[in-house]
């Protein structure tokens, strides 16, 4: 099996394709592949060459943390959470989520996610919970990893200047269920940064590992 | 303006953040991952306190005792009657800060029955108690950050303390995308780091739990406790990467343990201990595994697909993900692993530590579970060490004029330009692999005074290539200059259970079976000059 990476040594260098035969067992996740690429002496690439280990974050290895986000042949996904089995065809390939500025390899800088929550004021302030509001949509929102994974695929969100993207959309969510008084304040900042340019492919709910339903999210800062 | 510098923003990491910046003391919050990534959002099970909705028969002073019975008599009273004490009003506040609390047809907090407790105080999220309360924490960090009370530093390790005559005046950081090594100074500095997971390689919990930050400030003058209590939890399922745990509730539910003899399945812990026998306490079960010496199962395909998807969805979707095994129709292979950490730096009931104004709260302090940990408590004492340590650090006056800390920084430096230098492709991992396989062989479920003793000596040898060898200097950086202090938690750790002839809690020593009234205290260690001295703190110095 080939493995194709797209390499990028710091965030100032270009970066270039690598690849690497790769004959470990096949019945894994991705994560498990890399570090198997990697727990050598001399990692060699299909040329035989000597090259750097490949750097990738993660943390708890079981789809809770959202760490190890990346696309994986052309999709958004974690790596600890897909496996190899279920890949079509003979090759893999890996880039680092492309909507983030590149740190090195496939780890990104996803500091704009939290950035832009802070900026626009998204946090509760007093409790003052609306009225019967569904206990489960809240669990369901507050279960999101902030992996970017929503916002790579997402059609609409470029680089998290204007359009802050589904992330954005559910602890939006949460706020306004959480404090009626702010309620009519999160839900224009809702509309800004997220509802009126939202062109609802509802990708973002394709991809989410937490399934997580934004568009009962959307619903609800709507109305 | 008062800075505070707190390192780890899992749970206990936030509650101190979030509780100074209350006290409009400015916090940096230093970790190499954003909270999301941290090993609390993995807790499942639940968060304990006596409220006013628990049962009239149950009470704080029932849930004080059910921890020191549970610690085996060694954890600090005080401590844990403080721990305790406030449970109800850390659910509270809990609450009022969004956490998604499972709720009754009455819209009140759902409790469950747990380990070792006497009545069902055990508040929960769903499936996911951990990562409910770190989403509302950091939504509530987040209105303090905009703010400008609380900065975040990302992509930073801790790297060593700035201590001069036993007071902490800062730290240095490493920032990995710049590659440097940056002095911190505050008026306190906060560890909250998590567990000692590494020393063991695959465990239930997160691979940023190291024990680096631990070893490194041990090095430095920090003692360190009770480090011989490691709960092991005895279902887990082995993947490539990790022991992913098979929740209690499988077994709650009425899962069965087995191995297979001669074609027909031995149900040994019913056999042993009746009917409940699957039920017992975590300790004995992990115990009774190991001593099977065999493959051992779990089975749960008899309760039918219905009761599993009602019930067991998660274990379902796990066991199918990871190992492709259908649990209703075929029995899940089990393990026991490493789970929690009871020891860790030693701190006084203000949760500092012996050295002035470092701190240490959450799974990388040792207090409240003794020799061992109740399920439910460990969230509970993250939040609570978080707003002890903050109460009092908060009141303190502004440190004494800083002494120079150059010397020690230049030197600091100099020994990272060797390792930035190197030309080598030697992982590190190889040295992080083979301490693993010692603490599992010597440092298990069952120990003995020959195997900790075999064990200090490979620690001891593999301490004595780490600091020669130079190692791939293409990788993180900290994965690199973390081995040293890893290695000396490994070796503290080794030394403690060692010290400890007897059997307590968590701690089994084949070879001293039995507990001992003379031990029924905690164990210290210090570290002097590469010399690793432990003693029993019968004077109660620590946590009391
Ligand atoms: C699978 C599982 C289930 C659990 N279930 C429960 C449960 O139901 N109930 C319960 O009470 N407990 C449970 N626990 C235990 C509980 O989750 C932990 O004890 C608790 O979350 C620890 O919180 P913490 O804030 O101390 O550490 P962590 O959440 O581990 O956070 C540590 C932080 O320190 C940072 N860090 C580490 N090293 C460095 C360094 N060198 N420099 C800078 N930063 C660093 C990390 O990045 C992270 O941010 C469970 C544990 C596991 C593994």
């Amino acid at each position: 099996m080939r493995v194709r990476i797209l390499r990028q040594e710091s965030p100032t260098t270009e970066p270039y394709w690598e690849s690497f035969d790769y004959d470990g067992p096949k019945d894994t996740s991705v994560a498990a592949l890399l570090d198997n690429l990697n727990f050598h002496d001399d990692l060699v690439n299909d040329a035989g060459q000597k090259t750097q280990r490949v750097t990738w974050e993660c943390s708890c290895l079981q789809g809770a943390c959202g760490g190890c986000a990346m696309v994986i042949n052309g999709m958004p996904a974690l790596a600890c959470d897909t496996f190899l089995q279920d890949l079509q065809g003979d090759e893999i390939v890996l880039q680092p989520l492309s909507k983030f500025p590149t740190i090195r390899d496939l780890v990104v800088d996803r500091a704009s996610i939290q950035d832009n929550l802070k900026q626009s004021g998204i946090f509760i302030g007093s409790y003052q919970p609306a009225k019967n509001e569904s206990f489960a949509l809240q669990y369901d929102a507050a279960k999101c990893l902030k992996c970017g994974l929503c916002l790579e695929i997402c059609p609409n969100y470029t680089n998290g200047i204007n359009f802050f993207g589904a992330v954005f959309a559910n602890d939006c969510y949460l706020v306004h269920a959480r404090n009626r008084q702010k309620s009519r304040n999160i839900k224009k900042t809702y509309a800004q940064h997220f509802g009126n340019a939202c062109s609802k492919s509802l990708s973002c709910m394709d991809v989410c590992p937490m399934h997580i339903s934004t568009i009962a999210s959307m619903a609800k800062l709507n109305r | 303006m008062k800075e505070v510098l707190v390192i780890g923003s899992g749970i206990a990491g936030l509650s101190c953040a979030i509780r100074c910046a209350e006290n409009n003391v400015r916090v940096i919050l230093v970790s190499p991952q954003p909270s999301e990534r941290a090993q609390s959002v993995m807790a499942a099970g639940g968060i304990n306190a006596v409220t006013m909705q628990c049962d009239e028969c149950d009470s704080v002073s029932s849930h004080i005792e059910d921890t020191l019975r549970g610690g085996s008599w060694i954890a600090g009273k005080n401590a844990v009657t403080g721990l305790c004490s406030q449970a109800q009003d850390i659910i509270k506040y809990l609450e009022h800060i969004g956490t998604v609390f499972s709720i009754d047809s009455q819209g009140q907090p759902r409790r469950r029955a747990f380990g070792g407790q006497s009545h069902k105080r055990t508040y929960f999220c769903g499936s996911s108690t951990g990562k409910q309360i770190v989403s509302a924490l950091v939504m509530e960090a987040r209105r303090f950050e905009a703010a400008g009370l609380i900065t975040r530093k990302l992509h930073t390790h801790f790297h060593s303390a700035l201590i001069k005559d036993g007071m902490c005046y800062g730290v240095l950081l490493f920032d990995e995308l710049k590659r440097t090594l940056t002095p911190f100074y505050a008026s306190a500095v906060v560890m909250a780091t998590g567990g000692q997971n590494a020393l063991f390689g695959k465990t239930t919990g997160s691979i940023l739990c190291d024990g680096y930050a631990a070893g490194r400030l041990f090095m430095q003058g920090a003692l360190l406790k009770n480090l011989e209590f490691i709960q092991f939890h005895p279902t887990t399922l082995e993947t490539d990467q990790k022991r992913m745990l098979i929740t209690e509730a499988a077994r709650g539910e009425g899962g069965r343990l087995f191995y297979e003899e001669g074609g027909r399945r031995v149900y040994f812990m019913e056999d042993k201990f009746g009917a409940n026998g699957n039920l017992m306490t975590r300790d004995i079960v992990s115990r009774e595994i190991y001593a099977t010496n065999r493959e051992v199962f779990l089975d749960v395909s008899f309760l039918g697909d219905r009761l599993i998807a009602e019930r067991l969805q998660e274990v379902c979707d796990l066991c199918l993900k990871y190992r492709g095994i259908d649990i209703c129709t075929q029995p899940i292979p089990v393990a026991p692993s490493v789970h929690f950490f009871m020891g860790g730096l030693a701190v006084h009931l203000n949760h500092e530590t012996n050295i002035e104004r470092l701190y240490a709260v959450g799974e990388c302090a040792s207090m409240y579970h003794g020799a061992n940990r109740l399920g439910g408590n460990s969230l509970l004492a993250a939040l609570y060490g978080g707003v002890v340590a903050a109460d009092d650090l908060c009141q303190r006056t502004a440190p004494p004029h800083c002494p120079s800390f150059a010397q020690f920084i230049a030197h600091e430096e100099r020994h990272l330009a060797a390792h930035l230098d190197s030309k080598s492709l030697f992982p590190v991992t190889y040295i992080r692999d083979m301490l693993a396989d010692t603490m599992h062989d010597c440092m298990g479920i069952v120990r003995t005074e020959e195997g900790l003793t075999e064990g200090i000596d490979a620690v001891e040898y593999y301490q004595s290539i780490a600091e020669h060898l130079r190692y791939d200097s293409s990788v993180s950086m900290y994965a690199n200059y973390s081995l040293t202090g890893i290695l000396a938690t490994a070796h503290a750790s080794l030394s403690c259970a060692l010290a400890r002839n007897e059997s307590r809690g968590a701690h089994y020593r084949d070879d001293a079976p039995q507990s001992k009234d003379g031990y029924a205290y905690a164990t210290l260690v210090s570290y002097d000059d590469g010399a690793y001295r432990t003693w029993l703190d019968k004077e109660q110095a620590y946590e009391s």
